[in-house]
């Protein structure tokens, strides 16, 4: 088997805030690596940086030190190959289903029936078939994250990074639709090849991923970085699955 | 929709009996009449016209001030200061400015009358595009960034339609304040020259000044005729339409259910007329799209241009500003040099009388809004009656009822000194009262249904339940309406001090009188400018001691937070 092929290389990522001259330490020298086939999560309490994390990986926010590279090149919040979910969702609520995913083919001048056709391919993937034309405000907490999603998903990148995308949504919601990103990621037809997300709930991060970073708070720095090496389908009940759980609540507490 | 429908028929009656009563007492005023659609097509022109250049400068302002923080810290303050002076004292100014330049042709005069509501419009607009950007949600803009929106695209998909709520719901202020200011601008004398162009206000100042009674009464009740009927086929229709663009779905709350829009639904009853405009306007549409389109590839393959069309933008505007300051420090520089006129003596004499009369003003309107604004807000069937009534009233500007309140104040006092005073305070208290009223019945239906039922449970009513509950409820939007009604005030002073009725000058001391005394009768642009500044020191120090302290405090203890 070749070596998977690498993606995200993420330096010494430092980040701190300046007020009254005084420096506000949130991120310390994060270091890890992100490649193909990964679904990787990072936990954390609140107060360990990991939204700000995420948005400097993405390219939305800069680091105070350190650099993030993809695919060897720094990363640009611009870049096609990577998509963002939100935990706000953040619909452009005059705009409906489908021209909400269409937004970034739109941004890369994707001529229209292309874009038409892909935007039907993702919108069926998410099971929102029937809703093309509903705007965001007409739709449940559930389905406007499957909008996200198919938004992100629509400019098929390569890396899919989520902000907390489930903890807004009710428990069986939220169930549903980790199945649906497993799936995803595990359809090599389908984008994306790889998955990184935040959470700040240690059971999602051993059901979904293969690996976890685990970030201290205040300022958030890498406490450990775990392979889970469950089987798949993961099954909540199992003690091994609560082994994992412990161990992780160990390390933040 | 049914008081509209209602309000419309009654406005139409009253047209209908103006009409008859005016062709019986005089048919030469009802000849006269006959101009009048034409008179009030060219007024409405006008206000479109300063509306859309507001409009322009609004988004190229508030979207530059929220990009740019550096220009913003000028602009801003700068923004602050516009929005706060009473402007219709520049008026004389501005006037012979564009008389000068366009050599008393008439073209000069109409810039002039434009450019006064221009003033009266951009402001408010300019603030609300700067709001709305700034408070844009954060995963909304970052979804933009990294979905790649720049430029044209961004502006198109996410700032202009973000914008759109707070620019609907400014210009609808800005409507108001540009009839007031049209009605005020379209008659103007400087000197003994006097200035006119055909137009409703033109109309009514005219009557006014002959004291035709029924003229007065046709031109007011086409005026009104003309307000509501935009209100009712521009603004609300606009308005239901904008509610598209609000953000909730951040907040998570859930509103209440908005109205799917569809073009020209609220022309129900002519459906031949709503299929042609519709049909009419789709190769626009198209055409739109299209533009769209390729202005988004024209972007894509010059990434630098909005950058640069930024920068000779920023560019030109410090050149204007640096002009304004210069001159107008050269100018104070010259007027502070020389001794003082004599009339100096007794400007703050005159600032605190006109101070007093607004306060009175004020403290009427305070009086009859407060408690009809917590009726009309708490009953759902009052204010069906009531609101299409008060909305008729609201529609005429106070500078158009200057002829009906002075004839009303000579009726009631026998004395020309009393009168004069008398109408200085009713034009105030016209010109503020619908601010305070109709922000005050905003307040009351915003308190939440909980606190309501809350109230009730534990048996609050009578004083408790206005103390604990409908008072501090109110305070943010009395705030807000006390702020906007007292700069109306202000500008009010300018036409209330000094009124021409059926041939004689009806004047109280004060500033309005001052300025009006300095342009029509002097001929002094000392004593003016300084009458100006004393007006504007006045505003600004209420603004900063007065309102915004308040404003302060009550947005952290009286905010209804959801």
């Amino acid at each position: 088997m070749t070596e998977p092929h690498p993606l995200l290389k993420v330096k010494d990522v430092t980040k701190s805030y300046f007020e009254d001259g005084k420096e506000f330490k949130i991120l310390d020298l994060i270091r890890f690596e992100l490649a193909e086939q990964d679904f990787v999560c990072v936990v954390g309490p609140s107060g360990s940086g990991k939204s700000t994390l995420l948005r400097i990986l993405v390219g939305l926010e800069k680091p105070t030190s350190g650099e993030v590279l993809f695919e060897g090149q720094p990363i640009r919040a611009d870049n096609p190959q990577v998509a963002m979910v939100f935990q706000s969702f953040a619909l452009f609520p005059w705009l409906t289903v489908t021209q909400n995913v269409e937004l970034g083919l739109e941004a890369q001048n994707v001529p229209l029936p292309a874009r038409q056709a892909r935007a039907r391919k993702f919108i069926d993937a998410v099971g929102l078939t029937g809703f093309e034309n509903a705007f965001p405000r007409e739709l449940s907490g559930g389905m406007k994250q499957r909008v996200g999603i198919a938004r992100a998903l629509a400019i098929e990148p390569l890396l899919l990074c989520m902000d907390e995308p489930f903890s807004s949504l009710d428990p069986l919601t939220a169930q549903n639709l980790r199945d649906e990103i497993l799936q995803l990621w595990s359809d090599p037809q389908l984008p994306p090849k790889a998955v990184l997300m935040v959470t700040h709930s240690i059971e999602e991060a051993v059901y979904l991923a293969d690996r976890v970073i685990v970030l201290s708070s205040r300022p958030g720095r890498m406490v450990a970085e775990l392979v889970i090496d469950l089987p798949r389908p993961r099954n909540r009940k199992e003690p091994e699955f609560y082994g994992w759980v412990d161990e992780i609540y160990s390390l933040i507490v | 929709m049914r008081g509209r429908r209602r309000a419309l028929r009654f406005v139409a009656g009253i047209l209908v009996f103006a009409g008859i009563v005016a062709a019986i007492a005089s048919p030469q005023a009802a000849l006269k009449a006959l101009q009048l659609p034409l008179f009030a097509l060219f007024s409405t022109s006008r206000m479109v016209a300063a509306y859309l250049i507001g409009l322009v400068f609004a988004i190229a302002y508030g979207h530059t001030a929220a990009t740019n923080r550096r220009a913003a810290l000028i602009m801003l303050p700068i923004l602050d200061v516009l929005q706060s002076i009473p402007i219709l004292a520049f008026f004389p100014a501005a006037l012979l400015f564009f008389v000068v330049t366009f050599q008393g042709s008439a073209i000069g005069i109409e810039f002039a009358v434009v450019f006064l509501i221009f003033t009266s419009m951009a402001w408010n607009m300019a603030f609300g595009v700067y709001e709305s950007l700034t408070t844009i949600p954060q995963d909304l803009e970052a979804a933009g960034s990294s979905f790649g929106l720049t430029g044209w695209l961004r502006f198109r998909l996410l700032e202009f339609p973000a914008a759109i709520p707070k620019l609907v719901y400014n210009s609808i202020l800005s409507w108001t304040n540009g009839w007031f200011f049209l009605v005020a601008s379209e008659v103007f004398q400087v000197g003994s020259s006097k200035f006119a162009r055909p137009g409703l206000g033109a109309f009514i100042a005219d009557a006014g000044r002959n004291g035709d009674v029924a003229s007065i009464a046709v031109g007011l009740g086409v005026l009104a005729a003309v307000v509501l009927a935009l209100d009712f086929f521009v603004w609300r229709p606009l308005s239901v339409w904008s509610e598209r663009f609000r953000m909730d779905t951040a907040s998570g709350r859930e509103l209440a259910k908005v109205p799917r829009y569809e073009p020209f639904r609220w022309m129900p009853r002519f459906p031949a007329v709503r299929r042609t405009i519709i049909a009419r306007a789709h190769p626009a549409t198209q055409a739109y799209h299209r533009a769209s389109v390729r202005l988004d590839r024209a972007y894509a393959s010059h990434p630098n241009v909005v950058r640069d069309v930024r920068v000779v933008d920023l560019g030109l505007f410090v050149i204007v500003l640096l002009l304004v300051v210069t001159t107008g420090l050269i100018g104070l520089g010259q007027l502070f040099l020389r001794p003082l006129p004599p009339e100096a003596v007794g400007l703050p004499w005159a600032a605190l009388l006109s101070f007093s009369r607004l306060l009175l003003s004020y403290g009427i309107a305070l009086g009859w809004t407060i408690p009809v604004a917590v009726v009309l807000g708490e009953s759902e069937r009052v204010s069906r009656y009531l609101t299409p009534a008060l909305e008729i009233f609201a529609s005429l500007p106070a500078t158009a009822l200057l002829p009906v309140i002075l004839g009303f104040s000579l009726a009631v006092v026998g004395s020309t000194g009393g009168a004069a005073q008398l109408a200085a305070i009713l034009i105030g208290l016209f010109s503020m009262q619908w601010y305070l009223l109709f922000n005050l019945v905003a307040g009351v239906r915003s308190i939440p249904q909980d606190l309501r039922e809350a109230a009730r449970s534990f048996g609050l009513r009578g004083r408790p339940y206005w103390r604990r509950l409908l008072l501090p409820a109110m305070t943010p939007s009395l705030l807000t309406g006390s702020i906007t009604a007292w700069g109306a005030g202000w500008n009010a002073l300018i036409v209330s001090e000094y009124i021409e009725y059926a041939q004689r000058p009806y004047t109280v001391t004060g500033l309005g009188s001052l300025i009006n005394q300095a342009v029509l009768v002097t001929g002094d642009t000392e004593v003016l400018l300084l009458t100006i500044l004393t007006m504007i020191v006045v505003v600004l120090a209420m603004n900063k001691l007065l309102w915004r302290p308040l404003l302060k405090r009550a947005a952290i203890r009286y905010r209804l937070e959801v």
